[in-house]
Parts: structure tokens; C-alpha cells; sequence
């Protein structure tokens, strides 16, 4: 069983945008890691680049889905073509959710500092199983992202309760706006304010870490 | 150098005393300069040359080190890094 999340028609192809834009933020955090990784040759760049290119891959097919849903909302969309936009929309929620359930492993088993393929392969099979099996997929979805994003946040709340720079702040400041986003996602399923809300908070989530990736590249 | 160092430090201050006598530099120099237990300065020697930051000379009695492009861009780039890396939560655990 899937349920989907309630958008308000005045938010359609809005949501899609910010998507774009959330798609745009990580895949640049994503691009500027992997380019400090060929610098540094360390492995938590390597994790955290991969992390946030497989969530912008995520964001990148909710936003065309959401897109596609916009344009056969507004009539573009025949009865013929209804099923496979349907068909479309299944497979892109299922590739949106994992390929974000599998960003946030990658992040949370960087933060872990577990050096252990075998670990990490099972955490994610654990993850996407879980989903997979369970019968609400896209409510354990938010459940489980939220449970991620809590244990993500006190990392660095730690790190920057070592380092007291602001930069660290701005960071944690962003992740916990993420968890926010997420956990209004959970109940954006029968309430569709939740799910302006969650789209506002993760866009300033991804702000406060665009703000933190500008600063660093523009002292160097 | 200051007494707590984190790990992109330490690679920086190795790179940084081949770089001021580049070429020419031997290992007791580099250990000396580099204030690392012996064990420590061997497992980063290693690594460094494993994903090219440095290149190691043989001669017949002795073995020198240089800087390879890698580890002139990390010493030019280093503080980019130290900032990305600080407030990204992204510090290794030093060995």
C-alpha cells in the first residue's frame, strides 16, 4: 500500500520548483565535496559527496514527478496516458525513497566514523527492506528519514559544540531544519498545510547550507 | 606546531617540510621536523605516497622525498579544506 501525500492545488508546480532547487544545492554540496576528496584523498569527503549526490538524484525525479503530476493536473493528461503516468509516479516514489533513505546511511555511517563495508551495506539493506515491507511505505519513509536526521543533527550539534565556529552552527542549524521538514512530511499525509510546511523548512535547511558552502569556497 | 593536531594538519605539516627542501629531504629529516612517533610517521608516509601526494627517491644508501602536483594543490588548497571539512563535521580520526 502507498499513500501518497496531499497536495494543496495551489502549491502544484510550486513544490516542484523547490525540489529543483533542493536537487541544485546538494548536488553542488555533492560536487565540492568529491572535489576536496581529490585534494585531501580522505574518506569522509568520499562519503559525505556521495551522500548528498544520491539525495540530489532523489530530489532531481520527485521534482520532474511532481512537474509531470502539475501538467495532467492542469489537463494535460489524457484517459490513454493515465495509467502510465500512474505507472511513472509508482516508480519514481519508489526511486525518490530510496535512493534519500540510502543519502542518509551514507551520511549517518560517515558520521558513525564505523570503518566497515559490511556494516554499511547491511545498514542500508535494513533500511530499504524495512521500507519495502512495511505496509504505509511512504510514512515509514519520513519515520525512518526522521530517525536518521536525529541521530545526523547530534553529530553536529557535537561538532560544533567542539569547534564553536559559526560555520558548524549554520550546519547543524540546517540539518535540524531537514528533521523538522521531515517530520511534518509524516503527517503531510492527511493534511496538506504539513506539506507547505515541510517544503519551507527544508527550503531553509538547504539555504543555511548553500550560506555555509558559499562562505568556505569565497575565503579560500 | 601546536600540540593537538588533527589529521589534515599533520599531512599539512609533513608536506609542508618536503616542500621547503623539495627534493632533497630524507625521512629522519621529515620525522624530526614533523614531531610524529616513529610508527605514526611511517603509517602517513605510506599513505601519502599510496594516493600520490608524495614520491620517494631511492639512492644507493639513502632515500629522499618530493612533492608530486597532489601535494602541492593540498598545501595551496589546505585551509579551503580545513574550512570545508570543519564545518561539515568531516575530521578523521587521527591514527
Amino acid at each position: 500500500m502507498m499513500n501518497y501525500a496531499i497536495v494543496p492545488h495551489w502549491f502544484a508546480g510550486y513544490n516542484a520548483a523547490l525540489e529543483m532547487l533542493f536537487f541544485a544545492i546538494a548536488l553542488l554540496v555533492g560536487a565540492y565535496s568529491l572535489k576536496v576528496y581529490q585534494l585531501s584523498g580522505q574518506r569522509q569527503h568520499k562519503l559525505f559527496g556521495i551522500s548528498f549526490l544520491m539525495i540530489s538524484a532523489a530530489y532531481f525525479i520527485q521534482s520532474v514527478l511532481n512537474f509531470a503530476s502539475s501538467y495532467s493536473m492542469a489537463g494535460g493528461c489524457n484517459l490513454q496516458t493515465m495509467p502510465l503516468m500512474h505507472a511513472l509516479n509508482i516508480v519514481g516514489i519508489y526511486a525518490h525513497m530510496l535512493l534519500f533513505t540510502v543519502g542518509l546511511v551514507t551520511l549517518a555511517y560517515m558520521a558513525l566514523r564505523v570503518k566497515d563495508l559490511k556494516a554499511y551495506f547491511l545498514f542500508a539493506a535494513v533500511a530499504i527492506g524495512a521500507i519495502l515491507v512495511s505496509l504505509n511505505k511512504l510514512y515509514f519513509f519520513y519515520v525512518l528519514s526522521s530517525i536518521l536526521l536525529i541521530y545526523i543533527s547530534f553529530f553536529y550539534l557535537r561538532n560544533y559544540l567542539q569547534s564553536r565556529k559559526s560555520n558548524a552552527l549554520t550546519v547543524f542549524i540546517g540539518f535540524l531544519f531537514l528533521l523538522f521538514a521531515k517530520i511534518h512530511f509524516i503527517f503531510s499525509i492527511d493534511h496538506s498545510a504539513y506539506y507547505v510546511a515541510g517544503h519551507l523548512l527544508e527550503f531553509v535547511a538547504y539555504a543555511l547550507i548553500l550560506i555555509n558552502l558559499i562562505s568556505v569556497i569565497r575565503r579560500k | 606546531m601546536s600540540k593537538k593536531r588533527d589529521r589534515l594538519q599533520i599531512i599539512y605539516d609533513i608536506l609542508r617540510v618536503i616542500k621547503e627542501k623539495n627534493g632533497k629531504i630524507k625521512p629522519t629529516n621529515i620525522l624530526y621536523k614533523s614531531n610524529l612517533s616513529n610508527q605514526m610517521f611511517q603509517e602517513y608516509m605510506n599513505e601519502l605516497m599510496q594516493k600520490g601526494f608524495i614520491l620517494e627517491r631511492r639512492a644507493k644508501i639513502s632515500k629522499t622525498y618530493s612533492l608530486t602536483q597532489k601535494g602541492f594543490d593540498y598545501l595551496n588548497k589546505y585551509q579551503m579544506i580545513v574550512d570545508f571539512t570543519n564545518s561539515f563535521g568531516l575530521n578523521e580520526l587521527v591514527i
